[in-house]
């Protein structure tokens, strides 16, 4: 079966829902190998999404390191309004999943008042009827939240449901990946530099030893003077004396 | 499958340790899980060698000097194709995959032997060799660990690193590693010898090495202590050098 489509559905043929769901978690899982960028991970999920499961929107927030729900991606502007003025108020249902952990699944708008006073009417007057929040989870983390919004009638099906839950897993792992990945690339320069960083002060004791005629010992002790007494950085120091922009002759000590 | 493998050589690495993992015993881990001879983990970047961050033994240890020395070898290859670079029959003079670094791999008794991509996610630190004193293809099954243990080894390798100040190289890393301080004290005092940049005489220093069949960092030890010293007319290369 041919799943790789740059468009699903849009093919002039009506793509069944399960082939969409397949080729849309074959995308996605494509978007794994190296370095991605997230929000447009986020914003095919949130197009995907609507296409899939039988919604009129979908909007997707990310907790950031201090807790706080950010709104990374939106299939249409009014959920983006919508879900802003959630984040702001710290009120609705992506930020209930997001603090449980838990789906909120069909929940009727015209009988959110009493949750959600401030969300509700907002929801309502932007022409949505009911909403779902599928948590973004992996092994007990919740890092997120997946919101859909339906403007008609009727009730989100069990398999509508498990669809959606399907593709924030897909996106959940995707972003651990790309966030172990970026802590790697961080330590792995980190390493490399601090090895460079080693590797320009033996040079600079090498060349002091040839110059001076010394040992290593006292020529690390001719740059570490020299970088004291002029307030400088060992490594800087060492740099210059290494790339010969700074002679031997002029090291203090 | 994965999970079990992983699981099972993480439950080797914290056996018998308090939760210390030395870059020595990782790679004693990564010896033993595979069976083979020995193992080492080798550092790089910009495709050159850093240095080792642990071994097994004497002869793991010449096989990083080998390719610090040449530049070329199974880790080097590893890291450059970011795949495993296996060897079962590195004496079959029916291929010669490495001039410089087979001849004294082979003397040392190294059979066979196996570079694994040391990375995470898409962030490539190194390669794994494992070596065997016999030659032979390795398993499904002891190809399958290796993988593991080589993704385990980078994810300890960094563990380590994040663990220590930042600007210098963590001392759990240092311990057991050799990033071949003396090559580069050396470089420092030929490039003073030869009036040239740091990294020309670490060129001139290679090429000695390779025409005078020596590691780099015993050509290195010897301008330390001033036993070897490089002047102009010198035809350092040597036969052979490049």
């Amino acid at each position: 079966m041919e799943v790789r489509l740059e468009k699903p559905g849009t093919e002039g043929v009506d793509m069944p829902r399960e082939a969409l769901l397949t080729s849309t978690l074959v995308e996605l899982a494509d978007s794994l190998v190296d370095n991605f960028d997230v929000v447009d991970l986020l914003s095919r999920l949130a197009d995907r999404c609507v296409e899939i499961v039988d919604v009129t929107a979908a909007g997707l927030l990310l907790g950031s390191p201090d807790g706080e729900l950010r709104l990374l991606a939106s299939s249409s502007e009014a959920v983006r309004v919508l879900e802003l003025f959630a984040t702001q108020t710290d009120e609705g249902p992506c930020i209930d999943c997001y603090r449980t952990g838990e789906p909120i699944v069909n929940f009727d708008l015209g009988d959110a008042a009493g949750r959600w006073p401030k969300f509700a009417p907002k929801a309502v007057e932007a022409g949505f009827m009911s909403v779902h929040a599928i948590p973004m989870r992996l092994r007990g983390q919740t890092i997120g939240a997946l919101n859909l919004f339906r403007a008609h009638e009727g009730a989100l099906r069990e398999i509508d449901v498990v669809a959606a839950q399907a593709l924030a897993d897909v996106a959940t792992i995707a972003i651990l990946q790309h966030r172990v990945t970026s802590d790697a690339q961080a330590l792995n320069e980190q390493l490399t530099q601090a090895l460079s960083t080693r590797i320009v002060i033996e040079q600079a004791k090498g060349v002091v030893a040839e110059r001076a005629d010394v040992d290593m010992e006292q020529a690390f002790a001719r740059l570490r003077t020299h970088a004291r007494n002029h307030n400088l950085r060992l490594t800087d120091v060492a740099q210059a004396v290494s790339s010969k922009a700074l002679p031997v002759s002029s090291l203090d000590g | 499958m994965t999970g079990g493998r992983r699981a099972r050589i993480l439950a080797e690495l914290a056996d018998g340790t308090d939760g210390d993992v030395t870059a020595v015993r990782l790679c004693e881990v990564c010896r033993g899980v595979t069976g083979m001879s020995g193992a080492g983990i080798m550092l790089m970047s910009g495709d050159l060698p850093l240095g080792s961050v642990g071994t097994t033994g004497t002869v793991s240890a010449l096989i990083e000097d080998l390719q610090y020395t040449f530049g070329e070898g199974p880790c080097v290859d590893a890291y450059k194709l970011d795949r495993p670079v296996l060897e079962p029959d590195l004496a079959d003079p029916a291929v010669l995959r490495w001039v410089a670094f087979t001849g004294p791999a082979v003397e040392a008794g190294v059979r066979a032997i196996f570079g694994f991509p040391l990375a995470v996610g898409a962030v490539r630190l190194g390669a794994l060799n494992l070596y065997a004193d016999r030659p032979g293809r390795l398993s499904d099954d002891q190809h399958a660990d290796a993988l593991v243990a080589a993704d385990l080894a980078a994810e300890a390798v960094l563990g380590m690193q994040a663990r220590g100040s930042s600007g210098v190289v963590a001392a759990e890393l240092e311990h057991g590693a050799n990033f071949q301080y003396v090559v580069h004290q050396a470089a420092g005092m030929v490039s003073a010898q030869l009036e040239v940049s740091v990294g020309q005489a670490l060129v001139r220093l290679r090429a000695h090495a390779f025409g005078h069949q020596r590691l780099l960092a015993d050509v290195a030890t010897d301008v330390v202590a001033r036993r070897v010293r490089f002047a102009e007319q010198d035809a350092s290369g040597g036969p052979g050098a490049p």
